[in-house]
């Protein structure tokens, strides 16, 4: 297995585990691979989209469907809970995981209450409908605000 | 992507936050998408798709017109 293989793996499972989002050091200790090396594999993913850095740390923001950040979108799974930047990445954070899982939220408009559960794999409420505002080729320019 | 309760939030919150209305998802095309999309990126043979394999999986899901382009 290549290293960067190795270190998504291990980024997301460690993220998934403690529900936080693992520190590049704390990566590199568990790798015992150089912190050099480590930042470099942080950037080739990020490179590849498969993660996001924050701008100027460069630590995780983003192991998408998780994000680093507090967000409106709580993802209960179990006794751990989890932060998806939008609605889609908690609910790619519910079929990542596949467990069942409860995403919480409220209505940006009225501010009610919404929550979207899955059991088995199957949605068993699901409330509402999902507005994208940002047309799906410029999704990347921007990702956070997308 | 934001959860409203229903279309007319949607068209409430555009206007007053002078936001262009979007697209529509269901819940239910949204489950789909993300299964799809994230469901493997924890196992070691993931690989972002290309381009071709995510205009096939927008349109097997009924997502077409140029909102869902990926071309620009």
């Amino acid at each position: 297995m290549d290293f960067d293989t190795l270190l998504r793996l291990h980024l997301y499972r460690d993220f998934v585990e403690t529900g936080r989002p693992p520190s590049t050091e704390r990566l590199a200790r568990a790798l015992q691979t150089p912190l050099a090396e480590v930042r470099a594999g942080m950037e080739r993913l990020a490179a590849g989209k498969a993660i996001v850095l924050q701008p100027e740390s460069r630590e995780l923001m983003m192991a998408t469907p998780l994000c680093a950040l507090p967000t409106p979108y709580l993802v209960r799974v179990g006794s751990q809970s989890y932060f998806g930047a939008c609605v889609w990445d908690g609910l790619g954070i519910m079929a990542m995981l596949r467990r069942d899982a409860t995403l919480e939220t409220s209505c940006p408009c009225c501010g009610e209450a919404l929550a979207i559960e899955a059991v088995a794999g199957r949605l068993t409420s699901a409330p509402g409908i999902i507005h994208f505002g940002v047309p799906a080729r410029r999704w990347w320019e921007n990702i956070v605000f997308s | 992507m934001l959860l409203f309760r229903g279309e007319e939030h949607v068209d409430r919150w555009c206007v007053q936050w002078k936001q262009p209305r979007g697209a529509l998802l269901m819940i239910d095309q949204a489950w789909r998408l993300a299964q799809v999309w994230y469901g493997k990126k924890m196992e070691a043979d993931w690989r972002r798709a290309t381009l071709e394999e995510t205009e096939g999986l927008l349109e097997g899901l009924g997502l077409t017109g140029p909102f869902w382009s990926l071309r620009p």
